[in-house]
């Protein structure tokens, strides 16, 4: 049996295009991610969302959708302060952070979903940073194993806390701080406790302050205050003369 | 054709498959158009009856790079998309029956790459193609397995498209955007600059998929065959094939760089008819 060139084309064709439609009928052709990450098919977390499987293209409210934290909490973590953070692109982080000197990217990302659901994720060979932000509200979920609070502890870069999304953050140097206006410092109705961690109220003082365990960083000061049946002016009074003493 | 004196005489014969350009032409204007479209869509201007797919995801080499991360841990690499493991599928197929066609007929890089032959061949005409020393050359064929085994070792280590940042073809198709590397677009500019004095210089040397592609060429079922019994022994078939492969010496072309484009068979250069053919049988 002999191919010449003409019944070469149409084979090329058909095979080619045939391939693809008889793919896109057995819902095997993705040309984008479905911005669901797979999932862990054993194991104590069998069934969750792997973070693992986060890519650039997810926004934080994607991440939101499959994972246990909030876009605002991502965007607290991370210094991005657009006006819908669950619209933010993650791929969008490493520009950002350029010039930093630190890859914070994607894979920081990753870690930090991980560690704040409490899902496995394997460090082992990598080199991921992770801005101050990230780390403090990390450690104030309480959840992390020395190893992992060693390992962050070595790789967290201290940057601009309220790095605007669109302007690179500055002074990205381990160690540093940053420049942020008192107008920022001042607790309002949306100031979510992740805020005051960032801001380095000590966790024991706002425990002792509410009369509680840390709540979920991504909580607003004012939610829990009504939630617990506090007086959100009393509380946000009291939490507020401790964030001045921690100002710069 | 006519007939003179009782016999059937071709008159005019084509010295080149036409069809196979039409074809190539094709696939390059399609990828040009989804590489642009996909640029465009991310800033809300996209054409919606265009597909607005990234680069990987029609990439059939993404599919082979992903093969590993699928394997240990049923996930793709960062941006390679389902599609690139469909296109992956239906290549290996098409090779596996006819050869890397996809190398000679689909992909855009080496239709870019003939497009600069062309200037070659005017410029150095019989010279051209011809520069490499033999015994370098055969060395540097091989090549191309060593970029595939690095390409997926650091692929497989990081979990990332590595070679994207040296991929000639990825900076062909996105030199206007930001996320094109500079190594890859010298090493594109490089490709099209030794274009002009060799044919297919990336195909021979250092691309990882036509070093996949090209091992089926080992046990392929339909086969270039030349026939002895009607073979002229003019060289013409060896002279066309633009990997300079001898087929003038073989009866069966199992040559791991043939590209199946047809350009050494009775329907092109080769005067006999039934001489060199495309066939999953024997040849007289």
């Amino acid at each position: 049996m002999t191919v010449t060139s003409k019944p070469m084309a149409v084979i090329v064709f058909i095979m080619l295009f045939g391939g693809i439609s008889f793919s896109s009928l057995m819902g095997w052709w993705a040309t984008e991610s479905t911005k669901e990450p797979v999932i862990f098919t054993e194991g104590e977390f069998a069934g969750q969302a792997n973070p693992v499987d986060i890519r650039g293209s997810y926004t934080f409210g994607d991440i939101a959708n499959s994972f246990d934290v909030t876009s605002e909490i991502l965007a607290q973590a991370f210094g991005i302060s657009v006006e819908d953070p669950a619209a933010f692109a993650v791929k969008e982080l490493e520009a950002i952070y350029l010039d930093s000197g630190f890859e914070i990217g994607t894979a920081s990302i990753r870690m930090f979903v991980a560690h704040y659901s409490g899902l496995p994720f394997d460090t082992t060979g990598q080199e991921i940073y992770m801005p101050q932000p990230a780390t403090d509200i990390l450690l104030a979920k309480e959840n992390l194993s020395p190893e992992q609070i060693a390992y962050l502890e070595a790789h967290t870069v201290t940057v601009g806390e309220s790095a605007p999304a669109e302007v690179p953050a500055v002074n990205a140097v381990p160690g540093e701080t940053s420049s942020t206006t008192s107008e920022e410092y001042t607790i309002k109705g949306k100031t979510i406790f992740g805020d005051l961690i960032t801001w380095g109220v000590p966790q024991a003082t706002m425990e002792q302050l509410i009369g509680a365990p840390m709540p979920d960083p991504a909580m607003k000061v004012k939610d829990y205050a009504s939630a617990n049946g506090l007086d959100f002016e009393t509380l946000k009074t009291a939490l507020q003369a401790e964030v001045d003493k921690v100002k710069p | 054709m006519v007939t003179l004196f009782g016999k059937r005489v071709r008159l005019f014969r084509p010295r080149t498959i036409w069809i196979r350009r039409v074809v190539q032409w094709f696939f390059f204007l399609l990828i040009a158009l989804i590489a642009v479209n996909h640029t465009l869509a991310e800033s809300g201007a996209g054409i919606p009856i265009l597909s607005s797919a990234s680069l990987h995801a029609v990439c059939p080499f993404g599919g082979v790079e992903t093969l590993y991360t699928v394997a240990t841990s049923a996930l793709l690499v960062r941006k390679v998309h389902d599609s690139a493991l469909v296109l992956a599928g239906i290549v290996l197929l098409l090779s596996i029956l006819f050869g890397p066609v996809f190398c000679g007929w689909v992909c855009p890089l080496g239709t870019v790459q003939e497009w600069m032959g062309k200037i070659g061949r005017k410029l150095f005409r019989r010279r051209y193609n011809h520069f490499v020393p033999m015994r370098l050359d055969n060395v540097l064929r091989y090549a191309r397995y060593g970029v595939l085994i690095w390409v997926l070792y650091v692929t497989a280590r990081s979990g990332t498209l590595i070679f994207e940042a040296y991929d000639p073809y990825f900076a062909l198709f996105n030199f206007w955007s930001t996320e094109v590397a500079w190594s890859a677009l010298a090493i594109l500019g490089l490709t099209l600059g030794l274009s002009v004095f060799v044919e297919r210089p990336w195909c021979k040397y250092a691309c990882p998929y036509g070093a996949v592609l090209g091992i089926t060429n080992l046990f392929r079922v339909f086969s270039i065959k030349r026939s002895e019994t009607t073979c002229k022994a003019d060289g013409a078939c060896s002279i066309m094939c633009p990997m300079n492969i001898p087929v003038d010496s073989m009866k069966v072309v199992r040559d791991h760089q043939c590209i199946s484009c047809l350009e050494c068979t009775s329907e092109a250069i080769c005067p006999v008819a039934g001489t060199v053919l495309l066939t999953a049988g024997g040849v007289k």
